[in-house]
């Protein structure tokens, strides 16, 4: 079982001579699917669960060199794990600003810098004045996209980005239509992998009428 | 409900409030009555002690002073447009929401607002907490607005025939968990990890370039919030206000929290469940307590603001009724080399996109990179129909919830990206629309985002005009060049607002005078298009005033799809 060895994503396949796998192209899944999904297997969280805490299994390491199906599990494994990470980050994410504000702050890393429609507010003290400042919220998802962000760009740090847009209403306030992106880093466990958000990029589509 | 408290009761004057509460009997929740959180409370009466000795937060703070027996705090709470509600059906739903029991005191209809008091400052953020959350029977939201008050007139007229002794607030009960309304549990992290502990060279780490030092936007941001609820509070506040320091009192800088690691090793108090990640109070407090208690008391400084600095508590609970949003910016783009680079880069990317075989962004992509594409999922929205056709390969994941195809429609590899992006629409981006946000800038990553429009040129929806949203993850190559890592793309349909704008851009310079003859024209197409004058004028232009053909480029969509432009803007 994975969970002992680098919980880097192992990007580098060029010295296995991987190529990309043409009948993935296809839709459909070979034999059970279970290999496409990874082999964490079930996603249950261990230990006390935290609700502003966004955990996921501990991450695959990489699959040992040699076949291309291994290294075509790689990708997808990795993918997946985004998928599910995002997908469960989000949710803790919106609930916590709507209902839970002032823990929000505990999803970000220390020196996470966030870029409000143009305002830039870095640092957890400066977060967590800024959540305060913020009116009460009530948030509405209606897209979600992610995908695992290059190694070479982050210096290894395994890093996932995350998209996604729907309506928001501010107490006191019109609501808009807005824009979110995330990155969001692993940090990693034995037992779990603990992400939280580096930097955060968030505009009202209709940010030049609303002031 | 609002005459209960009043019967009965014996409340003390003036500042000792302590234990009118129990006395009355009713909806009297042993909660609200041993609130850790009854500091005293100096009422700007005795504004006089209050600026004697200029008490420090510290000494105020829990013991109370010598003099005043410790009190408690009222609150206002009103209810926008509450006239529309009966009394008690919303005092019951209210309730019903509302973790902690409360008492409303003189209950009234001003103007258009409900309002009553309440006593307690736990009650009272309780209160505020489900503002918002609750529905009136026409699924319209009920916002309840809280705000520090004088005691009641109705309970200030209490003869006070004994004075209820109040339970002494001392640590102890302040550090008893199991009394706090709140759980605990759910602001604390799993306490084996030290956030931050990455790798040594951690990008996180190296993303400080991006912004200017914190304390401009917060100083500037809160003195002004400060200055305009000057303003807004009644006079009496607002003299006390002044009497205190305020600017001094938001410097952060002094009034950092004990590290929470610290709270690990105080006994007895679950304490391993107790937070492991410091943080400063961005406003006031200082740690009165030792131990365990700061991190509750850094999770909510407001409340234990009331009585050590009237002032801000004034301002913190004011701060609901009166929050409004930071103002919008345009872009940040950071540095002037960085704009220009991306500007560059964004100039170039799109002139192959638009204008050339896409084949050719080949040599912007990373061998490795991604891309996906991605359409808002609205079932209420009939537009996005016309989106979903043209753009197939979307991965929402709010809709898509295959993990298979999840994995499938990321496109990987540049090969694989540029395929997919050669069977995209063919478009025409407004250069000049083009919002863009630097939100991550370090040796090895620039990630940005970019919002504008485009138009579509050909195909079923030809003029069609869609609003995007695209982030590019990517590696710095050069001084001058950039290579995309990842690429995501969502687009949706474009606002009126937005179409104006773009048209805005493309319309043909004004007019060379028009001769008599083509003047007749553009009247005569203004009436058979149903388009305005201008666009009339565009599309005979166009089409080098040949009548017939400007007719035949008006050839419309299918009935009941996307929204065409050259149906034009009727009414100007």
């Amino acid at each position: 079982m994975e969970g002992t060895g680098s919980y880097h994503r192992d990007w580098s396949e060029e010295n296995r001579g991987r190529q990309y796998q043409q009948h993935d192209q296809h839709r459909q899944p070979e034999g059970s699917g279970s290999h496409y999904y990874g082999p964490q297997g079930d996603h249950s969280r261990q230990g006390n669960r935290i609700p502003e805490e966004v955990v996921t299994p501990p991450l695959a390491a990489s699959a040992s060199s040699g076949s291309l199906m291994a290294a075509a599990v790689d990708f997808k494994t990795h993918v997946d794990q985004a998928c599910r990470a995002a997908e469960e980050f989000v949710n803790i994410y919106y609930e916590t600003m709507d209902k839970r504000r002032q823990a929000l702050t505990r999803l970000y890393l220390d020196k996470a810098t966030l870029i409000w429609n143009g305002n830039v507010v870095t640092g957890l003290d400066a977060l967590a004045n800024f959540f305060d400042m913020l009116p009460s919220s009530e948030f509405q998802v209606n897209m979600l996209d992610c995908q695992p962000v290059h190694e070479q760009a982050t210096q290894a740090q395994t890093t996932i980005l995350v998209v996604t847009s729907g309506t928001v209403k501010f107490d006191g306030n019109k609501q808009h239509y807005f824009n979110q992106n995330f990155l969001l880093t692993a940090q990693c466990t034995p037992s779990n992998t603990v992400w939280k958000i580096a930097s955060d990029c968030f505009r009202f589509q209709d940010w030049a009428s609303s002031n | 409900m609002s005459g209960q408290v009043s019967s009965g009761v014996h409340p003390s004057t003036n500042q000792q409030q302590a234990g009118h509460a129990a006395a009355s009997g009713a909806h009297v929740d042993r909660q609200v009555r041993y609130t850790p959180y009854a500091i005293p409370f100096y009422r700007h009466r005795s504004r006089r002690e209050n600026m004697e000795g200029n008490k420090k937060p510290q000494e105020q703070g829990m013991e109370g002073n010598g003099q005043d027996k410790p009190s408690r705090s009222w609150f206002k709470i009103s209810i926008p447009f509450g006239i529309k509600y009966d009394e008690k059906w919303l005092l019951s739903v209210i309730q019903k929401q509302c973790n902690a029991p409360f008492t409303p005191v003189e209950f009234h209809y001003e103007k258009m607002e409900a309002q009553f008091f309440v006593e307690g400052a736990s009650v009272a953020f309780e209160l505020k907490n489900i503002s918002g959350r609750l529905l009136d029977e026409d699924n319209e939201k009920i916002s309840i607005l809280v705000s520090a008050s004088e005691i009641p007139h109705s309970v200030q007229r209490q003869p006070q025939s004994e004075m209820v002794e109040m339970t002494k607030p001392n640590t102890d009960k302040i550090c008893d968990i199991s009394q706090l309304s709140l759980d605990i549990q759910r602001l604390c992290f799993d306490p084996g990890m030290d956030s931050g502990s990455g790798p040594k060279a951690d990008w996180t780490t190296d993303n400080t370039a991006i912004a200017p030092e914190p304390r401009d936007y917060k100083a500037a941001s809160l003195q002004n919030h400060e200055a305009s609820m000057m303003k807004l509070l009644p006079s009496k506040l607002s003299n006390t206000i002044q009497n205190v320091s305020i600017t001094e009192n938001l410097d952060v800088s002094k009034y950092k929290m004990k590290p929470a690691v610290e709270l690990g090793r105080e006994k007895g108090q679950g304490s391993e469940e107790m937070c492991t990640e410091k943080a400063s109070l961005s406003t006031t407090f200082p740690d009165k307590c030792s131990g365990i208690s700061s991190s509750v008391l850094e999770m909510f400084p407001k409340l234990l603001c009331l009585g050590g600095q009237y002032s801000l508590s004034a301002s913190n609970f004011c701060t609901e009724v009166y929050k409004t949003l930071p103002t919008c910016k345009g872009g940040f783009l950071g540095t002037d080399a960085l704009k220009d680079l991306v500007l560059q880069f964004l100039q170039q990317y799109y002139s192959i996109y638009d204008y050339g075989d896409r084949q050719g962004l080949l040599a912007a992509y990373h061998e490795k990179a991604c891309f996906s594409l991605s359409i808002p999922f609205n079932p209420k929205d009939p537009t996005l129909s016309c989106l979903y056709e043209l753009y197939k390969d979307s991965r929402n994941m709010k809709k898509l919830t295959d993990p298979y195809l999840r994995v499938q429609l990321l496109k990987y590899t540049k090969h694989d990206i540029v395929r997919s992006l050669c069977m995209l629409p063919k478009t025409q981006h407004d250069l000049s629309s083009f919002v863009v946000d630097m939100w991550v800038q370090t040796e090895t990553m620039f990630c940005f985002s970019v919002y504008g429009i485009f138009k579509e040129v050909e195909g079923e929806y030809q003029g069609s005009v869609r609003a995007f949203t695209r982030t590019f993850v990517t590696t710095p190559e050069s001084h001058t060049s950039l290579c995309i890592m990842n690429d995501e793309l969502s687009v949706r349909v474009a606002t009126p607002s937005e179409i104006q704008r773009t048209f805005s851009m493309l319309m043909p310079t004004p007019t060379l005078i028009l001769s008599q003859e083509q003047q007749k024209m553009v009247q005569a197409f203004s009436i058979q298009s149903g388009m305005n004058l201008q666009w009339s004028h565009k599309y005979l232009h166009d089409s080098d005033w040949d009548y017939n053909r400007a007719i035949q480029a008006l050839s419309l969509p299918k009935q009941g799809k996307v929204k065409d432009f050259r149906r034009g803007p009727h009414t100007d």
